[in-house]
C-alpha cells in the first residue's frame, strides 16, 4: 500500500501545470484521489502534481486580485472539532480564493455539543449542500469515518495524533523551494520535540522519507515512544530514518530543523518534569542551531510557545521559514481543493 | 447426510440419525468415522465405523462433537437490551454451535445479588431456548471495585463463579480477599487482567501499527502486570484456602501466557482462556489488512504484499484487550497446543450501532463473536496450526473443566451413549458468508462482515432439544 515511490515515476518528466483559472473537472490532470485523508496513499507522481499545482496557485496569489473562479458554486464546508486559527483560516482563504462558497462549523457552537454523532453531523452538512468537507478532529482516524458516508471529497485538516496531510505537503513545498535543485535528497532534516503526540511529525515522516531526506526524530525518550520500531521498518518505500534523544547528534550538520509545539498537558501526565527543563534540554536556541549547518532552515507548524520549544530570536531569525510556511499553506490548500474538486462533478 | 431434525426449535429431538460423519469425542479422546442416533432427546447410539464402512469419510466433511461451552459472553440483559437480550444471545449461541454459555455480570444493574440472577433466569426460561445459561456473579458490589459483592448469597443462588469482567479488580488487596472468600465457597475468580493505570485512554495494541496510526498504545505490560499480580497473590492464598481458584479470561499476550505456563508448572490452581479473535486476527486489521495472523508480517504498509485492502480505523476492531501482534496471536495458538490455555471463549460483546458506528477512539470495546467463533477456529485448523480434536476439546471439555462443580450435567462433554443429547453438527466443507443482518445476535459489530468462513453449523442440540437447525437462519 505504500505507494510513495519516487524511483517508480520519472522524476524529471516535463509535466503539465493545470490551468487553474478554469473549473477543475474540465481538464483531467491525472489526480485520482477523491479524498485526502493521509499522505501515505499518495504516489510520488501525486506529490509532484500537488507541488506543480501549488506553483500555479502561488502565481494566482501574486496577482493584484488573488482570485480565480475555478470553484465557483462549490460548497466547501469546514468542520473543526478542535480549536484552530491558522489551519482553519488557511483553508477558508484558500477556498475563497478559488471562489468557493465557504461554510464554517466550529464544534463548540454546533449541535455536536448536544451529543450529535459525527455520522449525523456529516449527513446533515451534506444535506445542507456541502460538496467538499474539511474536517479536523481530536480522534485519530475520524476523517475516515466521515469519508465512508460523505458523497463528496473529505480533506483531513488534522486528526488526533495521526495525520496532517496539508501541513506535510506545505512543509515539503516550502523546503523544496529553498534548495537550489528543488530536491531534499540526502538533506538532513530533524523533527524536534513532542513526536509522540504529533500528527505533523507522522505525516512528515511519509513525505520527507519519500523525498529522500535523511530524516531524524529527536526528543525526550517519553515523547518518542514506539518510533524506534517504525524507524527500523522504514516509511515510504521502506526508507529508514533515525530516532534519538540526543539533540547534539540530531542537530549536527542538519540542513533543516522543524520544532514541534510542546503542550502543558504533557507535564500532568508525567511525560516531562517541567517546561523549564524541556526548554533547557530541547529548546531550539541560537546556540543549539549553531551546531547545524550555517544556512540551516527552521520550520515550526505553529502555534509556537516562544521561549520553550523555540527561542524568539530563532523563530524571527533569517533562517526561519515560519511565515513562509503560512503563506505556502494557502497555496497548497488551494492546489489540493482544486485537484480534489476535479474528481467529483459539481 | 441431509436429514431434518423433524422438531421445532426448543422441542425434544424425537429421531435424528447422522450417518457417515466424523465424530470427535473429547471424553474418550477418540475421533474417527462414525454415526450417531438421537431418539427422544437421548444420544441413543454412537457407532464407530472402520474398514470398508469408513471409506470416504474424513474430518473435512460433516463433524459431530459435543455442544460447545462458552465461558465468556455478554448478553446485556438487564440494562442494554438494544445491544442484546438473553433470548437473542441464546439464539446466537445456538447458531454458533454452543449449548452452554456463561453470562458475564456487567449488566445494568450488575449481577451482584441474587435478584438480578433471578431476572436473568426468568429471561432464559421465557426465551424457550434449550441452550443452558450459567452466570458469573460480580466480584465487587456494583462492579465498582471497592467492596465484595454478595458472594455467598450468589453462590447459594447458583452462580458459576465471580468476575468483574469489563475491568480488572483494581485493588490487589481485594483480589486477595475475593480469591480466599470465593475459594472457600468452591468457586473461581474469573479475572479480566488489565492494569488500568497503563491503559487509560488506550486505543490499540502498543506497537508499530498504533504508532503509525497515531492511536494511543495499549501495552502488553498492562495485561502481564495484572496477571503477575494475581498469580503472586494466588500462590499465597492457596496455602490458607486450598479451594482458591483463578481463571484468567481473554489472555492475549505471549508474556501473560508465559506467566500462566510457569504458574501451572508450579502447581498453582490457575486456568485461562483465549478468544478466537486473538488467536487469528492481529492489530494489522486496524490498519486495513484482512489477512489471518498466520499470514501476517506485522508490517502491513511496507512488506510489499499489498496487505491493506480496507479502510483503516474500522471500529468493529476496537476490543478489550486489543488485537495484538503477530507473535502474540501465535502464542495464543501455542498455548492451546501445550495446554497452557484451557479453553477458547468468545468474549461475545454485542453493541448497538449508536455505540459502535463512531470514531475508533470513541467506540465501545467488543466484537460480536459467538456466531463466527467456530469459523475462525476452523481457519486455524485448516491452516494446519491446530488439530481439529484439540480445537474442539478447547470448546467443550476444556471449559467444562474450568467450570468444575458448576458444570452441572453428570457427565463431561462427550459422545456418550445413553446421555442426554448435547451436540453440534457442522460441515467443514460448507462455506458461509458472514452477513451482519443474518446474525441472530442483535450485535452486528463483527469485523468479519463479508468474509467467507468454513464450517456451517447444521444442527445444535442442547439438553436433548433442538436449538438450531440450518435453513432456519
Amino acid at each position: 500500500m505504500t505507494v510513495i515511490d519516487r524511483e517508480a515515476h520519472g522524476e524529471r518528466q516535463a509535466l503539465e501545470v493545470p490551468v487553474v483559472d478554469s473549473p477543475p473537472h474540465a481538464q483531467p490532470v491525472g489526480w485520482h484521489h477523491r479524498h485526502l485523508l493521509d499522505v501515505d496513499t499518495l504516489s510520488w507522481a501525486d506529490i509532484e502534481l500537488v507541488m506543480r499545482t501549488t506553483d500555479a496557485m502561488r502565481e494566482v496569489l501574486a496577482r493584484p486580485i488573488a482570485k480565480v473562479p475555478a470553484l465557483r458554486g462549490r460548497n466547501v464546508t469546514i468542520l473543526f472539532y478542535e480549536a484552530s486559527t491558522r489551519t482553519r483560516v488557511s483553508f477558508e482563504v484558500a477556498a475563497k480564493n478559488l471562489s468557493a462558497d465557504v461554510v464554517n462549523i466550529a464544534a463548540a457552537t454546533s449541535s455536536v455539543t448536544k451529543g450529535e454523532s459525527l455520522v449525523d453531523t456529516v449527513r446533515t452538512v451534506e444535506a445542507l449542500g456541502a460538496q467538499m468537507l474539511v474536517i479536523r478532529h481530536a480522534v485519530s482516524g475520524a476523517p475516515y469515518l466521515a469519508a465512508e458516508i460523505f458523497s463528496g471529497s473529505v480533506i483531513n485538516g488534522g486528526d488526533g495524533w495521526h495525520a496532517h496531510p496539508t501541513q506535510a505537503l506545505l512543509d515539503l513545498y516550502t523546503l523544496r523551494s529553498r534548495f537550489p535543485d528543488g530536491s531534499l535528497e540526502g538533506r538532513k532534516v530533524v523533527i524536534l520535540g513532542d513526536v509522540l503526540h504529533s500528527r505533523v511529525a507522522r505525516s512528515n515522516i511519509w513525505t520527507l522519507t519519500a523525498a529522500g531526506a535523511d530524516l531524524w526524530l529527536c526528543g525526550p525518550a517519553t515523547l518518542l515512544r514506539g518510533f524506534e520500531a517504525w524507524a527500523g521498518r522504514g516509511a515510504a518505500g521502506g526508507r529508514r530514518f533515525q530516532v534519538t534523544s540526543s539533540i547534539d547528534d540530531a542537530l549536527r550538520d542538519a540542513d533543516v530543523v522543524m520544532a514541534l509545539r510542546i503542550q502543558k498537558e504533557r507535564m500532568a501526565s508525567g511525560l516531562l518534569p517541567s517546561l523549564r527543563e524541556y526548554g533547557a534540554r530541547y529548546g531550539l536556541t541560537r546556540a543549539r542551531l549553531a551546531g547545524a549547518r550555517p544556512d540551516a532552515l527552521v520550520l515550526h507548524p505553529g502555534p509556537m510557545n516562544e521561549g520553550v520549544e523555540i527561542a524568539a530570536d530563532v523563530a524571527a531569525g533569517a533562517q526561519s521559514l515560519i511565515e513562509e510556511q503560512v503563506r505556502n499553506g494557502v497555496a497548497v490548500r488551494m492546489a489540493l481543493l482544486y485537484l480534489l474538486a476535479g474528481t467529483v462533478r459539481p | 447426510m441431509t436429514v431434518a431434525a423433524g422438531s421445532a426449535i426448543g422441542e425434544v429431538v424425537r429421531d435424528l440419525e447422522i450417518s457417515r460423519a466424523w465424530l470427535v469425542d473429547p471424553a474418550s479422546g477418540r475421533e474417527g468415522p462414525g454415526e450417531v442416533v438421537v431418539t427422544d432427546g437421548v444420544l441413543e447410539a454412537v457407532t464407530w465405523l472402520d474398514g470398508a464402512e469408513a471409506d470416504g469419510i474424513d474430518d473435512r466433511g460433516v463433524v459431530v462433537a459435543p455442544g460447545f461451552v462458552d465461558l465468556h459472553v455478554h448478553f446485556r440483559e438487564p440494562g442494554n437490551e438494544d445491544a442484546e437480550t438473553v433470548a437473542s444471545g441464546l439464539a446466537a449461541a445456538a447458531h454458533g454451535g454452543f449449548t452452554t454459555v456463561c453470562l458475564m455480570p456487567n449488566t445494568t444493574p450488575a449481577l451482584d445479588d441474587p435478584a438480578v440472577l433471578a431476572r436473568v433466569r426468568e429471561a432464559t426460561r421465557a426465551s424457550g431456548s434449550p441452550v443452558r445459561a450459567l452466570a458469573w456473579g460480580a466480584v465487587t458490589a456494583g462492579r465498582a471495585g471497592e467492596t465484595l459483592a454478595a458472594l455467598g448469597e450468589l453462590a447459594d443462588a447458583g452462580v458459576a463463579g465471580f468476575s468483574d469482567d469489563g475491568a480488572g479488580v483494581p485493588s490487589a488487596a481485594l483480589v486477595r480477599n475475593a480469591l480466599a472468600y470465593a475459594g472457600a465457597l468452591g468457586l473461581p475468580i474469573v479475572e479480566h487482567a488489565e492494569d488500568a493505570a497503563q491503559t487509560a485512554g488506550a486505543e490499540a495494541n502498543d506497537g508499530f501499527v498504533a504508532t503509525v496510526l497515531g492511536l494511543r498504545g495499549w501495552p502488553a505490560a498492562a495485561e502481564e502486570a495484572a496477571v503477575a499480580r494475581d498469580l503472586a497473590i494466588l500462590a499465597e492464598v492457596v496455602r490458607d484456602v486450598p479451594g482458591a481458584r483463578l481463571h484468567l479470561t481473554h489472555i492475549s499476550t505471549a508474556g501473560a501466557l508465559d506467566l500462566v505456563r510457569r504458574a501451572k508448572a508450579a502447581g498453582l490452581p490457575v486456568t485461562c482462556d483465549v478468544t478466537p479473535h486473538h488467536l487469528a486476527l492481529t492489530d494489522e486489521w486496524v490498519a486495513g489488512a484482512r489477512r489471518w495472523a498466520w499470514e501476517a508480517t506485522g508490517d502491513p504498509w511496507g512488506d510489499g504484499t499489498g496487505a491493506i485492502v480496507a479502510a483503516p480505523y474500522a471500529s468493529s476492531l476496537r476490543v478489550n484487550p486489543p488485537l495484538r501482534s503477530v507473535a502474540d496471536a501465535a502464542a495464543c495458538r501455542e498455548a492451546l497446543l501445550d495446554g497452557t490455555a484451557d479453553a477458547i471463549a468468545t468474549d461475545h460483546a454485542p453493541h448497538t450501532s449508536v455505540d459502535k458506528e463512531v470514531e475508533f477512539g470513541l467506540a465501545a470495546n467488543g466484537i460480536s463473536g459467538i456466531e463466527t467463533a467456530l469459523g475462525i477456529v476452523l481457519a486455524a485448523v485448516d491452516a494446519g496450526l491446530l488439530p481439529l480434536a484439540r480445537a474442539l476439546e478447547a470448546l467443550t471439555a476444556g471449559p467444562a473443566r474450568v467450570l468444575g462443580g458448576a458444570w452441572g450435567p453428570g457427565v463431561a462433554p462427550g459422545l456418550i451413549e445413553g446421555a442426554t443429547a448435547d451436540l453440534v453438527v457442522f460441515d467443514r466443507s460448507e462455506l458461509w458468508t458472514v452477513e451482519p443482518d443474518m446474525l441472530a445476535s442483535r450485535g452486528k459489530n463483527t469485523p468479519l462482515a463479508g468474509r467467507e468462513l468454513a464450517g456451517r453449523v447444521l444442527f445444535t442440540i442442547a439438553g436433548g432439544r433442538l436449538a438450531f437447525e440450518t435453513g432456519e437462519d
